[in-house]
């Protein structure tokens, strides 16, 4: 015991690199495809080249005739199998019996039909081509709009309407807003589907241990604990044996928030060859069989008066199902009707929602998953709105915003905005953009028929998902924090990070907390049989929910600490500061090292405390966070080609308190890179027979680095009363404000022209065709 | 998609339309074919090697001629389906004099549509059409070579 210097340096709120970058970019980390085990085997599924087939046979004997081949599964094989989970509970959702590999129909090309395990990969593909399905080809239908038109062919013949559910909300008085409108502005919007494209596809190794009755199953996963519950039931293993351990994950968006048929595939597999067995996702698989996102036509209308105040909305919302319910399919549209009065001040709003199924792979979580979808619905019918009343668009949302002294604010839709000043982001991006003087070259390049465009987004997301009666699975997280004999830190999550950098920032919180350095702490996720249980990372939720937990399991283990510091010192009044519990009165202290090696020692105790040092929380959220912020987005159009060009992209987000200021900048960059790509090139196209005509990079536009703009990232900051730490969440901002602010700059600078609306993405010949034909 | 042209055989419309019917001269003009084998009348069994940019594969399929008159037009239905994909087409194939040329030609032009599905349609898309035309030429290229 010494009395010494406290170290005082602090890590919350400083651009402190992340922790797991080294390993990623040097190529060092492991994920599903590294791991290789003693007598692994290798699967391969054969996938429905047709969208929609009866199959009358399959002849599987040729491939398990070829070399390497072990065996062959069906779907005859796999009926003891569970169904593919939907994890969404609504009165009269029709849910199709999704079984692991497809029985007598296939529904979608990338439907998986068989499966070729070998002992060489190489073998197993080839064997794959050996397999003979005779398929009865059936009529398919793969747009919304025309699988609810009558006599569309049936995706399931027991549901000949194609609708896989209805939801229905009204909030205040709509039609009375509507009578007394000035003016009313109508709009159908399509969000596109897109392909969430994860850098590392899907990936499964499933190793059963007959002798320990145990399954040990490798996937690429944001929810392992989620996965071990269900595909546990799927396969009708108790869940105490099974683990689940998510590696390292390269990239989720939204796609990895599920179960799929391939991880209860490669589990059944593995336990009837008795070995181990892996499936690598290709790129051409992930494109027909992972999740797609978004797939929305809206029709919006907007009441308003004269004075460009909003007095309600109505949405009309086709939600493009897909062949089936995914875990969360048929929650996405209702989130996009849960936000859809955006920021503003409107009690009354009707939403209707129809899903409807079609012959291809089906649709769910992507990066935002139903906000972004529905702010583009309403911070494009605010520009709709503000080009009829001839109003500025800046001016209009200053109009509408719910002010500052209201929160917590209720929604029409029923939801308690924590907090907010909405106006304040897009002051300062007006500000930064230098907004007065770009209308005035606006107005001088108008004159010499040049097109420059200004675009304005102020949206608001909901964060930190969420309150568990919120949410269908739990919405809370869990933290253990463990101080080893030794001293060093060791926090255990439930969420599941997989790029957004959590190892860093849960160390910043916990460092700062204890008074230790960032090398003394280790964060460990990803594997059920080491931490407690866990929901996962999505909806920009692992900070303000599980980042919360750490932080409460951090105050027990400090009150802990400080008992059995105030034992070594012999002093009841003590406080915990740099690593050290210090006596108030003495100025004696004793090293978080010797508390923790005293605490397990256990020679002596202090009264009514158990020995070691360990505590865990499972944390509720009361509520979800609301961030919000303004994009602007100015563009220049080339009349002859179409080209758009970004001439300056500003962001000013309010992710609450912000923990770690580079990782913020990176999620804002991410978001803002898959906004963009929705805006102006990425789409998933199917034909009207059901195939998905753009099944490769070469004709699916992602968008690469030349093409990034430069962003200039910005914040204001209003802290959450939802947790102690009062962030929000910024995970989904960058998506969720980027592709309004883009859309209504290119139909700002194409207004002379008389547009009022243009669908995405923004492809230089679509803005082509319009320019010509208004030429 | 649609597929259509027209292409001029120097022979006479009979001739043309005798050689277009020949399994023997079809096999041997059509691009990557690797058999055709008669298993009924006006159905032939049919092996073709595609290459497709990257994409390369053996089809197995069925060709089947419909509504002959001779000898000015004929029906050509073609399915095939491999480890790539699967390709239908139904096409109507006229032949008429030619009267502008100095000796005796056949224009033989083609209207139809075809379907392709699975890795074929994914990843192949936008190389079908300039690949179905340059195949055709090829077809007709090496047909005139026959033809004599």
């Amino acid at each position: 015991m010494a009395t010494t210097t406290v170290k005082t340096e602090t890590f919350v709120g400083k651009r402190i690199r992340r922790r797991e970058d080294p390993r990623l970019i040097t190529g060092t980390a492991t994920y599903v495809e590294d791991i290789q085990m003693p007598g692994m085997h290798y699967a391969m599924i054969l996938r429905s080249p047709h969208a929609a087939a009866r199959i009358r046979s399959i002849n599987t004997k040729p491939a398990e005739a070829a070399p390497g081949v072990v065996c062959v599964f069906t779907g005859k094989d796999t009926k003891g199998v569970g169904v593919v989970p939907c994890g969404v509970a609504m009165p009269d959702l029709r849910v199709p019996q999704h079984t692991i590999l497809a029985t007598d129909r296939v529904y979608f090309v990338g439907h998986p039909v068989a499966v070729v395990v070998a002992r060489d990969r190489y073998l197993a593909r080839d064997a794959a081509d050996l397999i003979e399905v005779d398929y009865e080809v059936l009529p398919a239908v793969a747009d919304p709009e025309k699988a609810l038109a009558k006599g569309a062919p049936a995706v399931h013949p027991q549901w000949p309407d194609n609708i896989a559910f209805t939801y229905h909300q009204d909030g205040g008085n709509i039609d009375k807003a509507f009578a007394e409108a000035d003016v009313v502005v109508k709009q159908r919007i399509v969000s596109q589907r897109l392909v969430p494209m994860a850098m590392e596809t899907r990936g499964v190794v499933a190793e059963w241990r007959g002798a320990d009755r145990q399954l040990n199953l490798y996937t690429s996963t944001q929810i392992p604990h989620l996965v071990r519950t269900l595909v546990a039931g799927m396969l009708g293993l108790e869940e105490n044996r099974m683990r689940v351990i998510a590696p390292e994950v390269g990239g989720g968006f939204g796609s990895k928030l599920n179960v799929y048929a391939e991880e209860a595939l490669m589990g059944f597999v593995s336990t009837r060859i008795q070995k181990p067995v892996k499936w690598i996702e290709s790129r051409r698989e992930n494109f027909t069989c992972t999740i797609h996102g978004r797939g929305h036509v809206d029709y919006y209308e907007v009441a308003a008066k004269r004075d460009g105040t909003i007095l309600g909305i109505k949405l009309k919302l086709i939600q493009d199902v897909g062949a089936y319910h995914q875990l969360l399919t048929p929650l996405i549209p209702q989130l996009s009707v849960l936000m859809m009065p955006g920021i503003y001040n409107t009690q009354n709003i009707r939403a209707d929602i129809v899903g409807v199924f079609t012959n291809c792979v089906p649709t769910d979580a992507y990066r935002g998953a139903g906000r972004p979808e529905a702010t583009h619905g309403i911070e494009r019918m605010v520009d709709v709105l503000a080009a009829e009343l001839k109003m500025d668009p800046a001016e209009i949302r200053f109009k509408n915003f719910v002010t500052k002294d209201k929160f917590p604010y209720a929604t029409a839709t029923g939801l308690m905005y924590d907090s907010g000043d909405y106006a304040a982001p897009l002051r300062k991006a007006l500000d930064l953009v230098g907004y007065v003087k770009l209308r005035l070259e606006q107005a001088d390049l108008r004159k010499q028929r040049k097109y420059m465009g200004i675009g304005i987004s102020t949206y608001g997301e909901i964060c930190a998902i969420g309150p568990s009666p919120a949410t269908p699975a739990g919405g809370w997280e869990s933290a253990t924090v463990k101080i080893d004999p030794t001293g060093k830190v060791t926090i255990l999550t439930g969420t599941c990070p997989h790029g957004q950098g959590e190892e860093t920032t849960f160390a910043q919180i916990a460092a700062d907390e204890l008074g230790v350095g960032l090398d003394d702490i280790l964060v460990i996720r990803g594997d059920t049989a080491v931490v407690q249980y866990g929901i996962g990372t999505f909806g920009s939720r692992a900070t303000a929910v599980g980042g919360t937990a750490v932080y409460y399991a951090l105050q027990d283990l400090k009150a802990k600490i400080k008992k059995f510091g105030a034992m070594l010192l012999e002093s009841d009044d003590v406080t915990l500061i740099g690593g050290q519990v210090v006596d108030n009165k003495t100025g004696k202290s004793t090293t978080l090292q010797e508390i923790a090696r005293a605490s397990y020692r256990a020679l002596k105790l202090p009264p009514n405390t158990e020995p070691g040092l360990i505590a865990t929380r499972f944390w509720e959220p009361p509520n979800f966070t609301f961030p919000f912020g303004a994009h602007i987005v100015v563009t220049d159009i080339d009349g002859e080609t179409g080209q758009i060009k970004i001439r300056r992209y500003v962001a000013v987000d309010d992710c609450g308190n912000i923990l770690n200021p580079l990782i913020v900048d990176g999620q804002v960059h991410g978001g803002v890179a898959q906004g963009l790509g929705q805006a102006l090139w990425e789409q998933a196209v199917y034909d009207d027979d059901g195939q998905l005509t753009t099944g490769e990079l070469m004709d699916y536009a992602l968008p690469r680095a030349h093409l990034m703009p430069w962003i200039e990232s910005h914040h204001t900051c209003t802290p959450s009363p939802v947790n102690p730490l009062g962030v929000k969440g910024v995970g989904e901002a960058g998506t969720i404000g980027c592709s309004p602010a883009v859309v209504n700059s290119v139909v700002d600078a194409l207004a002379p022209l008389g547009v009022r609306h243009i669908d995405m993405p923004l492809t230089p010949e679509k803005i082509w065709k319009v320019l010509a034909a208004k030429h | 998609m649609k597929i259509s042209g027209s292409y001029t055989l120097p022979v006479a419309p009979e001739r043309a339309y005798q050689i277009l019917q020949d399994p023997a001269v079809l096999a041997q003009a059509m691009p990557g074919c690797e058999g055709l084998e008669q298993i009924g009348p006006n159905e032939y069994r049919m092996k073709m090697n595609v290459i497709l940019a990257a994409l390369s594969g053996k089809f197995e399929g069925k060709v089947r001629i419909a509504d002959a008159v001779p000898p000015t037009s004929f029906r050509l239905i073609v399915e095939g389906s491999g480890r790539i994909g699967f390709l239908k087409g139904d096409g109507l194939l006229k032949l008429s004099l030619a009267n502008t040329n100095p000796s005796v030609s056949t224009v033989v032009s083609y209207e139809g549509d075809a379907h392709v599905g699975g890795t074929l349609a994914a990843v192949g898309q936008r190389l079908i059409d300039g690949t179905s035309k340059m195949m055709l030429k090829k077809f007709f290229d090496k047909l005139v070579s026959l033809a004599h």
